[in-house]
């Protein structure tokens, strides 16, 4: 019996388990020594056998919540109070049933509200209303109340006297004597007392209702239905106490089968909630198999299923980039506050984003993470290379448009510059074949200066395509050329070491822009450059002394430089607080 | 002949102004923009308005939009338009349309006064330019079925003054032949070419221009 093997048993236990079976047996023993055989009395003692049992397995198997011993002390306490029925001519069982009677009802009722944790309606916070009216309900109107009242009925009740009034023909061993004033206005005061908190359980026990998960909700209806009925069942009990005679209590009480079938209900419930955590492990089973199958992306589902959240997100650590990041590979953060709950699995592996109400399932919630660890770390592995391959695809889509928007450039620089002056310079000779003396002497000199400006604009033209001094003397020399062009002073740090084109390219790219940044934003006195390499990495640092705040996608063109550097696998960092000058780090791969 | 000049570059609106003028044009206003343009041809109504393709504010074809505009607006006032595009879309996109006195010419050829000036009297004249870098370059086209190659030396030699917007008396005349003859030649050629004759000078050159570019 696997049921049996994988349940904690506590020497506390042993002694309910023994407890609960010699109740039973009195009491049924009584029942069978005294003839009482109707009906309506095995369908309680089944009820109770029934909620004995989920008691004592719920304890056996979650021992880790109060709900096991909060479910077997409802039976226990009924059956043993039940006792003066069995026994009506017993002092013993007068005194048991005198004093624990009702004392199971209440433990019903708090067992209900503390469904399915062992904590009184967690699903409020404890200091809200709902959560002090729950505790007001089952601690003042329920525990000290009826200890207060079957201490009364304990030492006034007797039974002797009073065929018809209770169960009981005797009194208890702790009888004192008749009553000092009519035990019918204390029974009186008693059943007020009772009206008044009632309507306080099932307000409680219904917004209970209202705050379980679809899957919690199916369990907890026939508690918070079979309770209902307990309780108006109670209700009319009661007002025959309160405003009707004695006498009709007796025919209410035949109906008492009422109440035994809201509580078999509840029983049967918490039964079958029971059943549904065993399985617990069933959908775990099917997880691990859903799991070994599950393509890319079929993780969430699949953890989706087996805990029964459908809102179930998922978010997955990326250590590269130090973010959380979906299934596709797309940044999120992890919410805050109390809509939604967080479950952490592993150390910076994933984390669940829940209902919250699946917090007090700690223990499937740690399974399911556990049984999709492996899973998991593929489903991270995943997005960190979905994530990789989105930006990779927007930096190229980048890359091209800014290569698109740079031939642009090219063909409205040639044909409004350089073509432009040839034009004119075509002109001018063709009206010097015709000018004047002096005329001529002029469109000489205007030719002259256009040529020169055709030419400036033509090697501009040509530097900004590709330097040629990048070309035949590598980086160093270049970047000192960049420097000396650069409005603001720069200190450069460069060997003359020649790099792999590529690289050469990118950086003197980078470096251009950053300076030109510095020159047309940074408002700054002094610039510096440098450019190492060490270990197969090629470190390059432009900073300046000006006023910060410059951003990666900030429209200055460093997206456009994080790209290039990209291309060659390398990262571009901006540092620039504001008014604290701003540092534009590079790292590029570079083997020798 | 008076023109109007169109530029947004001054430097090359004065010296086309002082080279039209050394040739005998009368220049009689500058605009640096479309709308400027507008305002001059509505004011001067030159017989030309000679346009630069690139003008404010995209510096692509505001010279063509502004082209358009004049030929709906003043019918009887010819349009030269200077481009740096070898890009026989253009050229279409100026010669579509009923209207005649119309030019496509690139710009290089402001370093040629006569030739300019030519192509200036031809559309005041009623016909239509295309310049023949142009047509050179799409008739050197390769073509997979080359309806071009069906054509003798002689008719493609017609072919190209068509296309170039000669009309038939143009063309004998630079041939030095009669023009019964290039009426012949013309034949001959927009049959093979698939092209049905008969039609306006302006749609001929279109015609011609679509075929070769196809």
């Amino acid at each position: 019996m696997t049921f049996w093997r994988n349940g904690v048993r506590t020497p506390a236990w042993w002694a309910a388990a023994i407890l609960g079976v010699a109740l039973f047996s009195f009491d049924i023993a009584g029942y069978v020594r005294g003839g009482t055989t109707d009906w309506k009395t095995v369908f309680f003692l089944v009820t109770m056998a029934i909620a004995l049992v989920t008691g004592l397995g719920v304890w056996a198997w979650r021992p880790q919540t109060h709900m096991g011993p909060l479910i077997y002390w409802w039976p226990a306490l009924t059956v043993a109070g039940d006792l003066m029925v069995a026994y009506p001519r017993s002092r013993t069982a007068a005194t048991l049933g005198l004093g624990l009677y009702t004392m199971g009802l209440i433990v019903f009722a708090q067992m209900s509200l503390s469904y399915s944790n062992g904590k009184l309606v967690s699903e409020y916070p404890r200091k809200s209303l709902v959560g002090r009216a729950a505790w007001f309900y089952i601690f003042i109107g329920g525990y000290a109340a009826q200890v207060i009242q079957n201490l009364y009925n304990l030492a006034v009740v007797d039974g002797r006297g009073c065929p018809y009034c209770f169960p009981t023909q005797e009194r208890s061993w702790l009888y004192i004597g008749k009553a000092p004033f009519s035990l019918d206005w204390w029974n009186r005061g008693w059943g007020i007392e009772i009206l008044v908190v009632l309507p306080i359980g099932l307000a409680v026990t219904w917004l209970k209702f209202a705050r379980q998960p679809p899957g919690g909700r199916r369990t907890f209806l026939p508690i918070a239905v079979g309770g209902t009925i307990a309780t108006f069942f109670g209700a009319t009990v009661l007002y025959f106490i309160v405003v009707a005679d004695q006498a009709a209590l007796g025919s209410v009480s035949s109906y008492s089968w009422i109440q035994t079938a809201g509580q078999l209900g509840a029983a049967l419930a918490v039964f079958v909630g029971l059943l549904i955590v065993r399985r617990a492990r069933g959908p775990i089973g099917n997880l691990v198999v859903e799991l070994r199958r599950a393509g890319p992306g079929g993780v969430r589902p699949a953890l989706a299923r087996a805990i029964g959240d459908p809102s179930l997100e998922l978010a997955l650590w990326l250590p590269e980039r130090g973010v959380w990041a979906d299934e596709s590979g797309v940044e999120m953060s992890l919410p805050e506050g109390r809509d939604r709950a967080v479950t952490y699995i592993g150390d910076d592996l994933a984390a669940l984003v829940h209902d919250p109400v699946f917090l007090h399932q700690p223990a499937l919630l740690e399974a399911v993470g556990s049984a999709a660890r492996f899973a998991l770390e593929n489903e991270r592995l995943q997005a960190e290379l979905r994530a990789q391959l989105a930006e990779l695809r927007e930096s190229r889509a980048r890359i091209v448009r800014a290569g698109d928007e740079e031939r642009r450039r090219l063909e409205r620089d040639l044909h409004d510059g350089a073509q432009q002056r040839l034009l004119g310079i075509g002109m001018a000779l063709q009206l010097l074949q015709t000018a004047r003396d002096g005329d001529r002497e002029q469109l000489l000199a205007e030719t002259e200066v256009e040529v020169q400006a055709a030419l400036a604009e033509l090697r501009e033209l040509a530097r900004g395509i590709h330097p040629a001094v990048l070309t035949d003397h590598g980086l160093g020399p270049a970047v000192r050329t960049l420097a000396e062009r650069s409005p603001v002073p720069v200190d450069v740090g460069a060997s003359d070491e020649r790099l792999p084109g590529e690289v050469e390219t990118a950086v003197y790219f980078i470096v251009a822009e950053a300076l030109a940044n510095v020159a047309k934003h940074a408002h700054a006195s002094r610039a510096s450059v440098s450019v190492a390499r060490e270990n197969g990495i090629v470190r390059v640092e432009v900073s300046d002394d000006g006023v910060g705040g410059a951003a990666l996608d900030g429209g200055t063109g460093l997206r456009g430089l994080a790209d290039r550097a990209g291309a060659l696998d390398g990262t571009l960092e901006v540092v620039s607080a504001p008014g604290a000058g701003t540092r534009v780090l590079v790292v590029i791969p570079c083997a020798s | 002949m008076r023109v109007v000049i169109a530029d947004d570059t001054a430097l090359l609106r004065q010296g086309l102004a002082r080279l039209l003028t050394e040739a005998g044009v009368e220049v009689c206003g500058e605009a640096a923009d479309g709308e400027e343009l507008l305002g001059l041809v509505e004011r001067e109504r030159p017989e030309v308005a000679v346009v630069d393709i690139r003008m404010p504010p995209t510096h692509t074809d505001e010279g063509l939009v502004a082209a358009a505009e004049i030929r709906t607006r003043y019918p009887k006032v010819g349009v030269l338009v200077l481009s740096q595009y070898v890009d026989a879309e253009y050229a279409l996109r100026l010669v579509d349309g009923d209207s005649t006195r119309c030019g496509y010419l690139l710009k290089d050829r402001v370093t040629n006064a006569g030739e300019l000036v030519g192509a200036l009297e031809r559309i005041s004249a009623g016909e239509v330019v295309v310049d023949r870098e142009l047509v050179d370059g799409l008739l050197d086209r390769r073509r997979e079925s080359d309806p071009l190659a069906e054509l003798t030396d002689r008719e493609r030699e017609v072919l190209r003054l068509m296309a170039e917007g000669l009309t038939d008396r143009g063309i004998a005349e630079r041939l030095w032949v009669t023009p019964k003859t290039v009426e012949t030649h013309v034949r001959h050629i927009l049959r093979k070419l698939d092209i049905p004759s008969g039609t306006a000078h302006n749609r001929r050159v279109h015609a011609v221009l679509a075929q070769l570019r196809a």
